[in-house]
C-alpha cells in the first residue's frame, strides 16, 4: 500500500505543479463567486441562480480536470521514461494504476473541496443560511468523478493521451445521456435491438444516478436508499474500469 | 527602440480600427434575415440532453433571458411565444416558483391580443405550477389576486384562494379572503357562511385572527336575522302605523315568541328611523 501512496502522492504533486489546473479552479471560482451578479439579474428567488450556477461550474470544472489529467496522467511517465524508473522497484503494475487513479482522484477532490466552500461561503453571503445540502451535492458529484477518474484512467492506459481525453469526454457526455438510451428501448419494435441497447446501457455508466442538484436547490427530501445504491453503483463501476485498466496496463508493452 | 515603437503605434491604430467599426456596426440597425429569433427555440426534451445533468441551469439562464426579452419594448414581437417560453422553462425546472410567477406576470402585462386566450393561457401556466408544487400555497394565492385585479375575473380568483386556503402552511388570511369573497360575491347561502365563519372561529390560529373570524361570522349571523326579522317590523309598521318601541311590543303582537338575540347572546336593536334591525357588535373574549 505504500507504494499506491507514494504514487498518489506523487501524481498529485505533479498536478498541482500544472499551471492549467490553477486555471480551471480559477474559472470555477470566479465562476461561483459571480454567480452573485447573475442572481442579480432575476426577479425572485436569487439564491437558486446561485446554487444551480455553483453546482454546474463544480460538475463542469471537475471534469475538464479529470479529462485534462487524463492526458497527462500516464503518457508522462512513458515519455519520460521514469515509468521504468518506478516499475523497476518493487512495485506491480497494478499498485501503478491504483497509485495514479488516486493520485487523479485527490486532485478532484482537492477541487470539489474548494470550489464546495466558495459556494457555500456565497450563499451564506446572500441569504444568510449555511446550507448544507451543498456539501452533499459536493460528495454527489464527487461520486461522478470517481467513475469519470477511474475512465480517464483506462482510456490513458488503452489510447492515445488526446483521444484518451476525447473519449473520457465522451464517457461524460454519454453518461448523462444513457438514461434517454434505456428510455429507447421501450421505443424501438424489435427484441434483439432492445436487448442490444439494454447492454449497451449497462456498460455504460449512467451518471444522472448522481445528480441530485434539483433536490438541493429546491431543498426536496432524498431517499437514504437512492444515496445508498448510489455510491454502490459508483465503487461498482470504479472497480471493474479499474481491473480493465490493470489488465490492458499489465499487458502493455511500454517499450 | 523605434520598431517597437512602430509597432505599438500599430497595435493602437488597429485598436482604434477594431473599437470604431464595432461602434458603426453597432449603430447600423440590421434585420434578422431568418425572421423571428425566438422560433428556433429547441424543445424541453433537447435542451435537458444537452444541459448533460444542469436543466435546473439552462432554466435559469432562460429565465433570466426572457425577463431581460420581454421587458424590452423594441421587439415588435415581444409577446409572441410567451407561454411556449415559459412552458419551456418550467419544463426544464417544473419546482420554479418565480418562473411560474413571473410568466404569468409578464403574459398579464400583455395587452392588444385575445384577452380570452390570454387569461387561458395565464390559467394554463398557473395550473401547471399548482400541479408540480402541490405544497405552495403562495403561488395559489398569487393566482388568486391575478385574476381578481388583472382579468375581474372573481370566479376563476375565487377558485384559487379556495386551493390557496387547502394547502398545508396556508396563513389564516388566505381562508378569511375565502370567506370574504364568498360572501361579496354570494357563492353561497347564508347558513353556509354561518358554518364556514364558526368553523374558521374555533379553528383560529391566533387571538387576532379569532377576532377576525368572529367578526365575519357576526355580520354572517346578523344577515340570516335580518332577514327573518325585518319582514316582521315591515308587517307590524304597516298594521300599526308605527315603528316597534321595542321587541316587546312584536311579541304582544304575536309576531314574535321571545326577543331576538345576536349571535353573541345580546339582544338586537330597532332603528327607529328606518325599523330595521340594529347589531350592537362588541366581542367577548370567548
Amino acid at each position: 500500500m505504500r507504494a499506491v501512496r507514494a504514487i498518489a502522492a506523487n501524481t498529485f504533486r505533479e498536478a498541482i505543479r500544472d499551471r492549467i489546473l490553477y486555471l480551471f479552479i480559477g474559472f470555477a471560482v470566479v465562476m461561483v463567486v459571480s454567480s452573485k451578479l447573475f442572481g442579480m439579474l432575476t426577479v425572485g428567488d436569487e439564491t437558486k441562480i446561485i446554487k444551480d450556477i455553483g453546482l454546474a461550474a463544480m460538475q463542469f470544472f471537475s471534469m475538464l480536470i479529470a479529462v485534462m489529467m487524463s492526458m497527462i496522467l500516464i503518457s508522462r511517465e512513458v515519455d519520460s521514461r521514469t515509468v521504468f524508473i518506478i516499475l523497476a522497484k518493487p512495485v506491480r503494475r497494478w499498485q501503478f494504476i491504483l497509485g495514479k487513479y488516486l493520485g487523479l482522484v485527490s486532485i478532484v477532490t482537492a477541487n470539489l473541496i474548494l470550489i464546495t466552500v466558495v459556494l457555500m461561503l456565497t450563499v451564506l453571503l446572500v441569504a444568510g443560511e449555511l446550507d448544507l445540502m451543498l456539501l452533499f451535492a459536493g460528495v454527489m458529484t464527487m461520486l461522478e468523478m470517481l467513475v469519470l477518474a477511474a475512465f480517464a484512467t483506462l482510456f490513458a492506459v488503452l489510447t492515445r493521451p488526446i483521444l484518451g481525453s476525447l473519449m473520457t469526454l465522451a464517457v461524460f457526455v454519454v453518461g448523462h445521456m444513457s438514461a434517454d438510451l434505456w428510455l429507447l428501448t421501450r421505443q424501438l419494435p424489435g427484441a434483439l435491438t432492445r436487448a442490444v441497447i439494454a447492454i449497451v446501457y449497462y456498460l455504460l455508466p449512467n451518471l444522472e444516478r448522481f445528480n441530485f442538484r434539483a433536490e438541493v436547490v429546491h431543498d426536496l427530501a432524498i431517499p437514504g436508499a437512492v444515496v445508498g445504491w448510489a455510491v454502490l453503483y459508483s465503487f461498482a463501476f470504479v472497480v471493474v474500469v479499474l481491473f480493465l485498466a490493470n489488465l490492458r496496463f499489465r499487458g502493455k508493452d511500454l517499450k | 527602440m523605434k520598431r517597437t515603437l512602430a509597432s505599438f503605434a500599430v497595435i493602437v491604430v488597429l485598436l482604434g480600427l477594431v473599437v470604431l467599426s464595432e461602434v458603426r456596426l453597432g449603430e447600423i440597425t440590421r434585420e434578422d434575415p431568418l425572421g423571428r429569433e425566438l422560433l428556433y427555440l429547441p424543445s424541453p426534451e433537447m435542451l435537458k440532453i444537452m444541459s448533460l445533468g444542469n436543466p435546473g441551469l439552462v432554466a435559469d439562464v432562460l429565465y433570466l433571458w426572457s425577463i431581460q426579452y420581454y421587458s424590452f419594448y423594441q421587439p415588435h414581437e415581444r409577446f409572441l411565444y410567451l407561454e411556449t417560453v415559459y412552458t419551456l422553462i418550467t419544463d426544464l425546472d417544473p419546482l420554479y416558483v418565480d418562473a411560474y410567477r413571473i410568466g404569468a406576470l409578464i403574459m398579464q402585462i400583455q395587452t392588444g391580443s385575445d384577452q380570452e386566450e390570454l387569461e387561458a393561457a395565464v390559467r394554463r401556466l398557473f395550473d401547471k405550477g399548482l400541479r408540480n408544487l402541490p405544497d405552495n400555497w403562495q403561488l395559489a394565492e398569487a393566482a388568486a389576486w391575478d385574476f381578481f385585479i388583472r382579468f375581474a375575473d372573481r370566479e376563476t380568483a375565487l377558485h384559487y384562494a379556495e386551493v390557496a386556503s387547502q394547502r398545508p402552511g396556508a396563513p389564516p388570511r388566505i381562508k378569511r379572503m375565502v370567506g370574504v369573497w364568498r360572501d361579496k360575491e354570494s357563492a353561497w347561502t347564508l347558513d353556509d357562511s354561518i358554518e364556514y365563519w364558526r368553523r374558521a372561529v374555533e379553528g383560529a390560529e391566533n387571538e387576532w385572527d379569532r377576532v377576525l373570524c368572529m367578526n365575519q361570522f357576526y355580520d354572517a349571523v346578523t344577515a340570516r336575522d335580518r332577514k327573518t326579522l325585518e319582514p316582521l317590523l315591515d308587517t307590524f309598521s304597516a298594521r300599526f302605523g308605527f315603528c316597534p318601541e321595542s321587541w316587546e311590543d312584536l311579541i304582544r303582537a304575536g309576531g314574535l315568541s321571545r326577543v331576538p338575540l345576536d349571535a353573541f347572546g345580546d339582544p338586537y336593536g330597532i332603528g327607529f328611523k328606518d325599523c330595521g334591525l340594529v347589531a350592537f357588535k362588541k366581542f367577548k373574549d370567548q
